[in-house]
């Protein structure tokens, strides 16, 4: 048998002491990636392992002026299932699938996908949730979120407008007031295993989440509703396209109503509602026809959905605008007095029509009016005599006018996507232009705008920020903001706003406006009736602004009725409606009858 | 110290031993290295523990029992200390002859990867066997070539002072190595099984020269590849132009420029690791192990013990090999016989190379290739043959004998 050799036992040695020094020199490796290179590492690390996870605020309410919520917010629950804790995978899914109104097949597939969460259904109504958790199987997670609901689904819905899935307001005072209403969003970081699920029994960072701040608005809910109601009452009747109705202090410009039908449900804001969807399918309809029977495809067609929708969403008395017409004398008139260019007593007589340059404009009544006082033609919605007075007026002082009431920019009203109107270039007015200005055509300008204007007009001259936010309250329902809507602009003198106040009286006592007359309330007003573009379209806007009591304005009203069909004058159709809002919120506003007149 | 005294009274006792004839055979003790079984045993036991603390996120998710891996880890430990124990009763003599038949056999098994038999795991052929029972061949020709070197390194006797005697040696590690690269694509074992060949056939030799220039020649060789792949590449561009195995150098070099994919893994042993600190973030609290390293349970086990018991649990683990490579050689140079001898360098370097080579991959000192960490990473094959080789240097251990 072979012996070992002296040198094999020094090699060995030697080979043994090398291996004990390359791990010495790992241990020493170690050392500097554990205890040196620790900071850089653990930092690293940490960032890998730590999630943020964001914790909704709760959304601040939008509430009337009665305190009465108009956008609020509901608990919902997701509902999900952790594979690895089922005990009874058909029992679970069964429950689950009678309670949540889901195939059974589905439920137990989900149930059985070894994930480590399964969604099965988010935006469970609370009552649901509760009982899933009452039945206490293992594996079945509901989770609670809020979910911003609005109580009376369409009411205002172009003015509160909705919010986004991750609590961000998309259109109206949602998104107008979003940094008072959002709060502040909290998180907590916490550690996650490679799959980013949290892992128990490590301490939490947390920083609570603010909740937002409440928002008090000017509209009244009663009011609104009914106004709503009345509107939705003349678009039917008249068939219109769609129906303006705002109803607003023309002291401070608060707003009380402001109707806008078609209205849409904010619960269901991206759902076409009946009125979109009909024209949606003739459109596409119409366009296949006409596109050689092409098969409108898919994105064609969400694209018109989409179109749709921001269309319905449109609020069409500050978004929109519109060929004023006739309520636009009250301007021409206001500026006319104010600037001595015409006095009351001044007379006009009226053939029928005016000659412009070499033009003929036709009064409505093509026989004339006849010799008629500076009153009577307001009352009459004469249109030489208006062409009289703008004439009388001059390019240089209508224009000033124009940029006196604010119609020359926004009215500054807390909505967002506010239009400007639409005017002529200073230099571009000639006689013709001066003419159809003075009768309220040949320009555009919002509704709001109208309303603004005539607003300063009768309440002795102060101009007006219409708006809608009144307070910022807390969580606990404390003022914490009061919203400054105030400016201390005049438009005309008092004296001016005076006359014009007896002047619309007038109107509706004995003239154009005398559908909108209330036995035992002092009703000023101005009709209108404006024919569409292209002229000879057969389209026509009626409408009327009204306003109560004629001598100290407390309430002011405004109804635009677009494309109604058979009667279109606004002093038949539009006056009527405001009459009849009139009637009924009157009363509930506290203003009694004046039994003496 | 220690080691000159033994080794004194040794050679002692084997002098006298030839003068005083077999009479006093009788009253000489038969020798056992417990200290050796301590040290295996002990390092089983932490190896399970800290294969159930890593594996067993794993194992819930995959096999929806967090005690998946422990199980079978168990299972083949205990059949491999029940393997050790028969083996350490078996004169290692017996093994000398049918080493060529061995090798010979276990070079077949390699090939049979090849064939249905074999098993695709991990995007790579390196098993055999049917269904959940599975043998690396890799392991086997491990023993087989110890076996195999050491009765040639005993054949050879004195003509192994001849150069090319240890060419032919190294001809056949070299025979042994490279089917496990070029049927299993497996360059780790390739290299394990001709770094024993070369190792033992270094304690054979009785000259220096060879090796010192072997390994200047290939350190150069290395360097110079090394700068020309540094030079020809942009390390801070890695994709799936660059070849695999080069790729691995450039992560290597830098393996914060693809964090995301190829530099993946390294990068988060290094996390693992470098967030342990001294102490560790304590027994099952890695987080790194949650999925972050992809089957920590195996190459990479040793950053998982360096992040929950820290740069202390790592030392400590060390000092465990370094105690059982010490204890190795005591047997090794108490030997009976050069056989006996051989095969407990060839096991020793075996344990050594896997150890050294597994440290340095997990801390990012050489490129990443596979290698599981003796005694403690998962796998069957492993741990039983690892136990069989340990029970041939117990056997070796069991022949020593000392006057009483």
């Amino acid at each position: 048998m072979e012996k070992e050799k002296t040198y094999n036992r020094k090699k060995i040695f030697i080979f043994s002491l090398a291996t004990i020094t390359v791990l010495i020199l790992l241990i020493a490796r170690l050392f500097y990636v554990m205890i040196i290179e620790h900071d850089y590492y653990t930092k690293l690390a940490t960032e890998l392992h730590e999630r943020e996870r964001a914790i909704k605020a709760l959304r601040g309410e939008i509430i009337d002026r009665n305190n009465i919520p108009l956008a609020t917010n509901i608990t919902v629950c997701t509902v999900s299932v952790i594979h690895n804790q089922i005990t009874d995978e058909e029992q679970t899914a069964s429950m689950l699938s009678s309670e949540l109104g889901i195939s059974y097949e589905d439920v137990l597939k989900k149930v059985k996908k070894k994930s480590s969460i399964e969604r099965i259904k988010t935006n469970v109504e609370k009552t649901i949730g509760d009982r899933i958790r009452e039945y206490g199987y293992s594996g079945v997670k509901v989770d609670e979120d809020y979910k911003r609901y609005y109580p009376y689904d369409e009411l205002a819905s172009k003015v509160i407008g909705f919010t986004g899935s991750d609590n961000q307001g998309i259109v109206g005072l949602e998104v107008y007031y979003d940094e008072y209403l959002t709060g502040k969003s909290g998180n907590i970081l916490t550690v996650t295993d490679a799959k980013g699920i949290e892992l128990e029994g490590y301490r939490e960072n947390r920083e609570e989440p603010i909740a937002g701040n409440t928002l008090k608005i000017s509209i009244d809910y009663n009011i609104q509703r009914y106004c709503e109601q009345a509107a939705y009452k003349v678009m039917t009747e008249k068939n219109a396209k769609n129906v303006i109705i705002i109803v607003m202090n023309p002291v401070n410009g608060e707003i009380y109503a402001m109707v806008n039908t078609p209205e849409y449900n904010l619960n269901q804001p991206f759902e076409l509602t009946s009125e979109y969807l009909s024209e949606m399918q003739s459109e596409t309809t119409s366009e296949s026809e006409t596109i050689d029977q092409n098969k409108t495809d898919e994105t064609a067609e969400t694209m018109t959905k989409q179109d749709m929708l921001n269309q319905m969403w449109r609020c069409m008395a500050i978004n929109d605008t519109y060929e004023p017409g006739s309520t636009f004398k009250m301007i021409t008139a206001a500026g006319a007095l104010e600037d001595g260019v015409v006095s009351i007593t001044d007379t006009f007589t009226c053939g029928g029509y005016a000659t412009v340059e070499d033009r003929r404009i036709r009064c409505h009544k093509t026989t004339g009016h006849g010799t008629e006082t500076f009153t009577e033609t307001v009352m009459n919605s004469c249109n030489p005599a208006f062409i009289e007075w703008g004439r009388r007026l001059g390019t240089d002082r209508f224009y000033e006018y124009f940029k006196i009431f604010g119609l020359m920019e926004k009215t500054g009203i807390d909505l967002p996507g506010e239009a400007s109107g639409i005017m002529h270039k200073k230099e571009n007015i000639g006689a013709v232009e001066l003419a159809t200005i003075s009768f309220g055509q040949s320009f555009q300008i919002t509704p709001m705008q109208l309303l603004g204007a005539a607003a300063s007009i009768v309440n002795g001259g102060h101009k007006i920020i219409p708006h809608f936010g009144i307070d910022i309250l807390n969580e606990d329902g404390k003022v914490i903001q009061n919203l400054n809507y105030t400016t201390d602009k005049q438009t005309i003198s008092k004296e001016t706003s005076d006359t014009m106040k007896e002047i619309l009286w007038q109107v509706v006592e004995n003239g154009g406006g005398n559908k909108a007359y209330i036995e035992g309330y002092e009703i000023g007003g101005k009709t209108a009736t404006s024919q569409k573009l292209p002229r000879g379209s057969g389209k026509y806007i009626a409408s009327f602004v009204g306003f109560v009591p004629y001598n100290d304005p407390k309430v002011m009203a405004m109804c635009i009725i677009n494309e109604p069909q058979g009667v279109y004058y606004g002093g038949t159709i539009a006056a009527p409606v405001i009459q009849n809002v009139f009637d009924n919120i009157l009363p509930y506003l506290g203003m009694e009858k004046n039994n003496n007149s | 110290m220690e080691l000159r005294k033994k080794r004194r009274t040794t050679q002692v006792s084997k002098s006298e031993e030839k003068d005083t004839a077999p009479v006093k055979r009788r009253e000489i003790t038969k020798y056992f290295d417990y200290s050796l079984v301590v040290i295996v045993i002990f390092l089983i036991g932490f190896g399970l523990v800290m294969l159930y603390s890593t594996s067993s996120y794993n194992a819930l998710s995959e096999h929806n029992d967090s005690c998946y891996f422990l199980k079978r880890q168990a299972t083949f430990s205990v059949l491999g200390l029940f393997v050790m124990f028969v083996v350490s009763f078996i004169p290692y003599q017996v093994w000398r002859r049918p080493s060529a038949i061995f090798f010979i056999i276990s070079l077949i098994t390699v090939f049979l990867v090849l064939t249905p038999l074999g098993i695709s795991s991990h995007n790579a052929r390196r098993w055999i066997g049917h269904g959940s029972i599975r043998i690396q061949p890799a392991e086997i020709v491990k023993v087989a070539t110890i076996l195999l070197v050491a009765s040639l390194i005993c054949k050879f006797g004195r003509r192994i002072k001849y150069i090319k005697s240890i060419l032919f040696i190294g001809i056949i590690g070299f025979i042994g190595a490279v089917p496990l690269y070029i049927v299993t694509d497996n360059l780790s074992s390739c290299i394990i099984v001709f770094g024993i060949t070369v190792i033992m056939t270094f304690v054979a030799y009785p000259k220096y020269w060879p090796y010192i220039l072997g390994v200047s020649a290939v350190a150069a060789v290395v360097i110079i590849y090394l700068y020309h792949l540094f030079t020809t590449y942009d390390i801070n561009q890695i994709d799936d132009t660059v070849p695999f195995r080069i790729r691995r150098m450039l992560i290597w070099k830098n393996p914060e420029s693809s964090s995301d994919n190829y530099g993946y893994q390294t990068l988060q042993a290094l996390y693992a690791i470098g967030s342990g600190g001294f102490f560790g973030k304590g027994l099952g609290n890695s987080i790194q192990k949650l999925g972050f390293i992809p089957e920590a349970q195996n190459d990479m086990i040793f950053s998982i013990i360096c992040e929950e018991l820290g740069l202390f649990g790592a030392i400590c683990v060390i000092l465990l090999f370094i105690m059982m490579i010490w204890r190795f050689m005591i047997i090794a140079n108490n030997a009976p016989d050069l056989f006996g001898a051989m095969i407990v360098v060839g096991v020793m370097s075996h344990v050594a190379i896997q150890v050294i080579l597994n440290i340095a991959v997990v801390t990012n000192t050489i490129p990443n290739t596979g290698i599981s960490l003796p005694f403690i990473s998962y796998g069957g094959s492993s741990v039983v043959f690892l136990l069989i080789e340990i029970g041939l240097v117990l056997n070796v251990s069991r022949q020593i004998s000392f006057e009483k």
